[in-house]
């Protein structure tokens, strides 16, 4: 340990050569390893986003009510008081036309002009129904029960989708974490290989003097540590850049539910790919340094 | 410090490099191995570094026992050798300063002392104008002498130093000896081949191997 402490100066200088000495081999594993961390990074991202957007849709779980257009005003209010006394449901309120085309403006953003190709109003009046989510059935179930509802619109079917696109971005990530984890530790024990193979001199020499093996090998896994980070880094910056740039893009396409903050999805995002990184590299490093030959001749 | 009892080595050819070796030195000894080329004589410090291990007979060195598939004690009893390669193996794209600290980075010395020592090694050896110089760019003698700068600043117990005179001239090959000696005189046993015997003829208080063949004749002048 003592040895170590006094020659930690030592060991970023050689890690540094063992670096420069197969410069632009190096770039091109930082560069590969940063698109490949990129590339889980992305994977990473939407099930993140997926993921906070099914937990928020649950959460706020809610059903339109079509009623008959012959019922009266009275009629409607009384049906609105009904829906509340239902086992499940926490709150029932009506959105008038007006509302109901404001509520698609906001959804449609720029898109919204599309609207004004319509005459009157096409949007017409419901009863907006949030409920828990746990009992969707039995509330559904009660509410086709009451007189003058007509048609009951849940978001039953959205949810379903959305959870099996997160399970397939699971699936999707699950393979692509995989192909990243091999890939980079390929690419970085060849590294690793390789800078084994240009110091070999140098290392048995070392070891008929009598180095221990950590303090031959330390410099490499500070190698591999260094390409790995390097790389990471590279991939969050991609990363970052395409959240800010999409993020509206997203917003826009995704508009009735709320989006987890940029800040938040880059910090989290940026934690994952720095940690993926770190690891890998300590296991690539280490694939690498199992290659150097025992013994010295 | 050295105890070899019916030593054989014999490679996977088939050559049998040492034959039947009884030898016993004790510490602060200075020993001359001499004989002519392929006489054994690398085979033997090869021995005593644990890079070859004997095929028959038991052999001792600091009281370890010599014996294949014992990696991690052979390790720490190089940390207690000062090796002088036949080859020097230096490192290229250092100086002779940095060669010199590459032997002593391991052993648990304060990075003050480390340089201290290499210093003083290499002022020893007469490179004192040369610490900076990277070795590539030095002279065959001055190479012998960084190799043997970063051998004795460990402060070893005991030195092997495979031809150290070898393709020098004869002033520079006396000097090597005469820094050779100075060691041995700070109690570290030192172990030197040459085949080079004009430059030992005259040498008292000092044990000679000589080695012919693959067997050893143990000679003790003025001891």
């Amino acid at each position: 340990m003592k040895a170590f402490l006094y020659n930690i100066g030592y060991f970023f200088k050689e890690a540094w050569r063992i670096v420069r000495t197969n410069f632009l081999s190096n770039l091109f594993s930082v560069l590969g390893t940063g698109l490949i961390l990129f590339l889980f990074g992305m994977v990473a991202t939407g099930t993140m986003i997926g993921n906070e957007l099914i937990d928020k849709l649950q959460k706020e779980a809610e059903i339109s009510v079509y009623f008959s257009e012959t019922i009266s005003e009275t009629e409607v209010s009384q049906l609105v008081d009904a829906m509340k006394t239902i086992n499940g449901v926490w709150d029932a309120r009506l959105v008038n036309e007006a509302e109901a085309r404001s509520l698609m403006e906001e959804m449609l953003g720029e898109e919204a002009n599309i609207l004004e190709l319509f005459e009157e109003n096409p949007f017409a009046a419901f009863i907006e129904v949030r409920i828990h989510l746990d009992t969707m059935d039995t509330v559904l179930k009660e509410v086709r029960k009451l007189d003058g509802v007509e048609y009951v619109r849940d978001n039953r079917s959205v949810l379903m989708q959305l959870q099996g696109i997160i399970n397939g971005l699971k699936i999707l990530g699950s393979l692509i974490i995989l192909a990243v984890g091999i890939t980079t530790l390929i690419i970085l024990s060849h590294m690793i290989r390789q800078g084994i193979y240009n110091n070999r001199e140098q290392i048995n020499t070392l070891r008929l003097l009598g180095a221990p093996e950590s303090f031959i090998g330390f410099p490499f896994v500070m190698v591999g540590l260094l390409l790995t980070l390097l790389g990471g880094a590279l991939a969050i910056a991609m990363i970052t850049v395409l959240i800010r740039n999409g993020y509206r893009g997203i917003g826009i396409a995704l508009a009735f539910v709320p989006l987890p903050t940029q800040q938040e999805v880059v910090m989290n995002i940026s934690i994952l790919v720095l940690a993926v990184s770190l690891l890998l590299g300590l296991l690539g490093s280490l694939f690498g340094l199992s290659s150097i030959g025992k013994g010295g001749k | 410090m050295i105890r070899a009892n019916g030593v054989f080595l014999r490679y996977p050819d088939g050559t049998e490099a040492l034959r039947n070796i009884n030898v016993h030195i004790k510490p602060g000894e200075i020993v001359y191995i001499t004989g002519p080329s392929g006489s054994g004589k690398t085979s033997l410090l090869k021995l005593l570094l644990g890079m070859e291990f004997p095929t028959q007979g038991t052999l001792e060195v600091m009281g370890n026992r010599m014996v294949k598939g014992n990696a991690g004690k052979i390790n720490q009893l190089r940390r207690k050798i000062g090796p002088v390669f036949q080859e020097f193996k230096l490192i290229d794209g250092r100086t002779a300063f940095e060669n010199v600290m590459m032997g002593m980075r391991f052993l648990g010395i304060s990075p003050r002392r480390m340089k201290e020592e290499a210093r003083n090694a290499l002022i020893k050896v007469g490179l004192e104008d040369k610490m900076t110089s990277k070795v590539e760019n030095l002279s065959w003698g001055q190479q012998q002498r960084v190799a043997i700068a970063r051998a004795i600043a460990r402060k070893p117990a005991l030195i092997l130093a495979d031809e150290p005179t070898g393709n020098l001239d004869q002033e520079n090959a006396l000097n090597i000896l005469k820094i050779l000696h100075t060691v041995k005189d700070a109690d570290t046993t030192v172990l030197i081949t040459t085949h080079a015997t004009h430059l030992i003829e005259g040498i008292e208080g000092a044990t000679f191997l000589h080695v012919d063949n693959g067997y050893i004749h143990v000679e003790r002048r003025g001891q």
